[in-house]
């Protein structure tokens, strides 16, 4: 069967390639077969003539015969398709304006739609490169209740890890990895990259091969130490290595730990995908054994693994749930031997979900992910604005063309034949667009993309299948939906009536599908500005935010032991000597040890004040440590009181400065001042409230229960490992300085790294920012379309009316008169347009209000401001054909037909 | 016109020139001429449909053509039938002894 459909096919095509030689060979054929009967006849005794004649009468109608093999050939289709396209492309030639600004306002609307379509797919659809069965493998998620509120992570402890691999029975494989920055190299060639702890589990998710050498083995992956060996990934064999074969053997320095390299990862390959594409992967026990090597299999405590899990075959994912759930509680009542105070398993509920491969479908997606669907819904309006507008622009020229249109029905061509021509043009006409659009998007979405992927994920558009399909088919869309309107038209046509009228009075039914089409514009591009106007006002709110303290102007220093040994005193030390030299550099004006970095990394202890049962169910209260220089440095105002001073020594009397917040809550009515605080036990002495800061959103953006309190370093008697500099200017001029000037204050393999502050803030607004800036550039797309559009089709309409117009004016009407008619008509339609768009952005905006930052989605300033600069365009079109229509001398309109 | 020809059926030229080329190659004359001998003149081939009937088998990978020399020392253009015809040709020509049989019951029924 596929064989008979592949020979015909292949029959036809090369039938429609060689057909001028099979027209030869068919003329040649019957050409014999006449002669021969011909033949017959003489022999018969009838004269050459007669004989001739006599075969032709008996072989038929030699055109019929022909025509009728043409189409068992089952070419004329194909010739037809050709002709039309010949057909569109000659129309299109002779009028290259059109045919520009259609194919642009395609290519804009299809190139948005494949940038989205390949971004949006990257992140919650296309299973990750390599990963065998996806259908069975899935992310684990704990949840546990605390509170009466359930909290669900990602994260694990090896100890829990290794209870739930032990305790449950429906999977193939339990898998954990993780990935962190770790100092890579030796010396001044020491860089942090993501490195990989991966199973050898994890690894035996993938069907894939190493480029090079070898995977680890399950020996070199049993903990507690693993063998210290190292798989390369891909591009950072490329880029650190340059692809040399020779790197197997050699040592690579990842931590504290010399790792021999056994192999390189296959290229493309990108673990399951979702953070940062490891530079190196390492057996998950020597990575653990690496980071930790005292307690890292018994601290429940110690979470930051992920774990993947491969079904059983044969097991739901239901019973698979219930299974690992059994193992969780059974894991949690075996933590609690160690933890005697810990919540039993009724009053915790822990609870294990299966959740998808890919993150951000699972329950724990980034507002990144959510806001990257939002926006490729609006990439989609685009598409549907720029196709409205091109079918305004075809059907407007097949209005024009009524009269050519009319003649060619009336000699016989099939209105079936018809309309494949005029679906032939919009098709022509969109693949111009869509390849412009793969362009713009290869492009111009690249920077797209760096907004919304992790960085190294490869996501080419034009190699790329998926999104290759997905062009096609809005292509495709798009050429249909552009086409009917001109087609229907086209059908209904009264012959008789067009050719008759001599395209001169106007078309009633074309110009009521236009003004639909009007509407319908306006209403999506209300929809959009409101869209663009909330987010941008949202942004906004998250930028004005005061945080608490300064951003720019900071750098954050980590401190990185890196096997040196020190003492706690020895490391205090350190670190103050590392507060002084960075106090020396040049451009530096403050320097402070940090427990607790914003958005990054916190420190906090049990607190205590008398008459509260339970300090810890009033909010999140996290703990800073800092020297007499820390508010300087962060910029965190005092309210009231005093900070810290060379007097708060280790010895002397403990003091806390607390947030205003805080003093609210602990000590409500009373003044914080003077109070006395207890951190870490109900036992231990008083620490007195010395002063109140203004409040610092440390940990969210909106989260409104998050106090912090500040106790100076010197009584916090631990080392911090990170300091906080303060530079005059912005933070990022100063990173190499600063790290150079402090790197040369370290022993041994030590190592400081700097980052200006903004790095880690930034991540937190950036779902913010996204929806603003996608938002805003795609609502001004569809903003200069909608506004193109409406100009294009009431300048038409005020064309068409030309003669009206010629006639109210030499019947004595004002031309103010008749400028407040078009002009009136113009602002009725994109009216409703803007009350049926306000509606709809309305309901939506409700869906979208968690995106929003102290927005509401109902934002009066944001809907009138849209209505107002709707119907500014839509004045501005229509008076400046109205006003050139009503300039023209009437005798001269009526004239010129 | 001879009153003893006999309409072909829907269907059963195709059957017919699949036979005619089972047995050697042949042009469209001789095709034709060689099912009018065959059955007696009975069977003439209607012209018009001969040909279109001949590119539709060859479309269908049934029978293949060739250019070669006529016994007159003319170009002719020969079809011979392939192997995926020559299967085709059993396929039709026992649907319809079976047809014919089945027929015959009907029509010899008492």
């Amino acid at each position: 069967m596929l064989s008979e459909l592949w020979s015909d096919l292949r029959y036809r095509l090369r039938a429609f390639v060689h057909r001028a030689e099979l027209e030869r060979e068919l003329d040649a054929e019957l050409e014999f077969h006449i002669a021969h009967a011909a033949e017959a006849y003489e022999r018969q005794g009838l004269p050459a003539g007669e004989a001739r004649r006599r075969a032709r009468l008996a072989f038929g109608s030699v055109e019929d015969i022909k025509e009728r093999s043409r189409e068992a050939r089952g070419t004329t289709f194909l010739e037809s398709v050709l002709q039309d396209l010949r057909y569109a492309w000659r129309g299109l030639r002779a009028r290259p304006a059109f045919a520009v600004g259609v194919a642009l306002t395609l290519a804009l609307g299809i190139g948005a739609n494949a940038t989205m379509f390949g971004i949006v797919d990257r992140l919650l659809f296309r299973p990750p490169p390599y990963l065998r069965d996806p259908g069975r493998v899935h992310r684990v998620y704990l949840s546990q209740t605390y509170a009466r509120t359930e909290y669900t992570e990602r994260d694990a402890s090896v100890a829990r890890y290794l209870d739930l691999a032990r305790w449950s029975h429906g999977f193939s494989a339990v898998a954990p990895f993780g990935t962190w920055r770790i100092a890579v190299g030796m010396g001044d060639a020491t860089r942090e990259l993501p490195v990989m702890g991966a199973s050898v589990a994890y690894l035996g998710l993938f069907d894939a091969r190493p480029a090079l050498g070898r995977f680890f083995t399950a020996d070199e992956d049993r903990l507690p130490t693993g063998v210290p060996v190292a798989v390369l990934g891909y591009a950072y064999w490329q880029v650190a290595f340059g692809g040399s074969r020779d790197v197997l053997g050699r040592e690579l320095q990842i931590g504290r730990t010399a790792f021999t390299i056994i192999g390189v990862a296959p290229e493309g390959f990108v673990g399951l995908g979702d953070d940062e594409v490891p530079a190196v992967y390492v057996p998950f026990a020597a990575f653990t054994w690496n980071a930790r090597p005292e307690d890292h299999t018994t601290d429940y405590h110690w979470q930051w693994l992920e774990l993947a899990v491969r079904r059983a075959p044969g097991v739901s994912p239901a019973a698979a749930t219930t299974d690992l759930t059994a193992a969780l509680e059974r894991s949690w009542t075996a933590q609690a031997t160690w933890e005697p105070n810990r919540a039993s398993v009724a009053a915790a509920k822990p609870r294990a979900l299966l959740g998808p491969v890919r993150v951000q479908r699972g329950p724990l997606p980034d507002a990144a992910a959510r806001v990257a669907v939002w926006v490729a819904g609006v990439a989609l309006i685009v598409l549907l604005i720029a196709c409205a507008n091109v079918a305004n622009l075809l059907l407007a020229r097949a209005v024009t063309r009524r009269r050519e249109i009319a003649l060619r029905l009336a000699l016989g061509v099939s209105r079936g034949r018809l309309i494949r021509q005029l679906v032939t043009e919009s098709l022509l006409l969109a693949a111009l667009g869509g390849l412009g659009g793969l362009m713009a998007a290869q492009s111009g979405g690249a920077l797209i993309r760096r907004l919304f992927l992790p960085a190294d994920v490869a996501a080419p558009v034009l190699g790329d299948g998926r999104t290759l399909a997905m062009t096609a088919l809005a292509t495709l869309a798009a050429a249909l939906i552009t086409g009917l309107a001109p087609a229907v038209h086209a059908l209904r046509s009264d012959v008789a009536r067009d050719l008759g009228a001599g395209g001169r009075d106007t078309d009633a039914r074309a110009s009521r599908l236009r003004t639909m089409l009007l509407t319908l514009q306006a209403t999506l591009s209300v929809v959009l500005l409101i869209g663009a106007g909330l987010f941008v006002r949202s942004f906004g709110r998250v930028r004005d935010l005061r945080l608490g303290f300064d951003v720019d102007p900071v750098l954050v220093v980590t401190l990185n032991k890196r096997g040196v040994e020190l003492s706690f005193d020895q490391q205090i030390a350190l670190e103050q000597r590392l507060s002084d030299a960075a106090l020396a550099l040049p451009g530096v004006t403050g320097a402070t040890p940090a427990a607790t970095v914003p958005y990054w990394a916190y420190e906090g202890r049990a607190l205590f004040v008398a008459g509260i049962d339970s300090v810890d169910l009033l909010g999140d209260f996290v703990m800073q440590a800092g020297n007499p220089d820390y508010f300087h440095v962060m910029g965190t105002r005092l309210v009231r009181g005093r900070g810290f001073d060379a007097a708060d020594r280790a010895g002397a009397p403990p003091v806390v400065v607390v947030s205003a917040g805080m003093g609210r809550t602990l000590w409500p009515g009373r003044d914080p001042i003077g109070q006395c605080l207890r951190i870490g036990a109900d036992t231990v002495p008083c620490t007195t409230v010395v002063g109140i800061a203004e409040d610092a959103r440390t940990q969210s953006l909106s989260q409104p229960r998050t106090y912090t309190y500040y106790i100076p370093v010197s009584q916090f008697r631990a080392p911090t490992g990170m300091l906080l500099v303060r530079v005059a200017g912005r933070a990022e001029d100063h990173v190499e300085r600063v790290r150079k000037g402090l790197q040369a204050q370290l022993p041994g393999a030590a190592y400081v790294t700097a980052q200006p502050f903004r790095d880690m803030v930034a991540p937190r607004m950036r779902s913010w920012q996204l929806g603003a800036t996608m938002f805003v550039a795609f609502g001004g797309v569809a903003l200069a379309l909608a506004g193109i559009g409406l100009y294009g089709v009431i300048a038409y309409g005020v064309a068409e009316r030309r003669r009206e117009i010629g006639i109210r004016l030499a019947l004595g009407a004002q031309r103010r008169q008749v400028l407040a008619l078009v002009v009136r008509g113009g602002l009725r339609l994109i009216a409703s347009g803007v009350v049926a768009g306000s509606v709809i952005a309305a309901l939506l905006a409700q869906r979208a209000a968690s995106l929003l930052f102290k927005e509401s989605p109902l934002d009066p300033l944001v809907y009138v401001g849209v209505a107002g600069v709707l119907l500014l365009v839509a004045a501005v079109a229509t008076w400046l054909p109205a006003t050139a229509a009503a300039r023209v001398d009437p005798s001269v309109t009526l004239r010129s037909d | 016109m001879d009153d003893e020809r006999l309409d072909l059926p829907q269907g059963t030229l195709d059957l017919l020139i699949l036979k005619t080329l089972s047995l050697c190659p042949a042009h469209g004359w001789a095709i034709s001429e060689r099912i009018r001998q065959v059955s007696r003149a009975a069977l003439q081939v209607p012209q018009g449909s001969l040909y279109p009937a001949l590119h539709r088998l060859e479309r269908r990978g049934w029978i293949r053509a060739r250019w070669g020399a006529s016994d007159n020392n003319r170009k002719a253009k020969f079809y011979e039938l392939t192997p995926s015809g020559r299967t085709q040709l059993a396929a039709e020509a026992g649907q319809w002894a079976r047809l014919t049989a089945a027929v015959g019951f009907v029509l010899h029924m008492s």
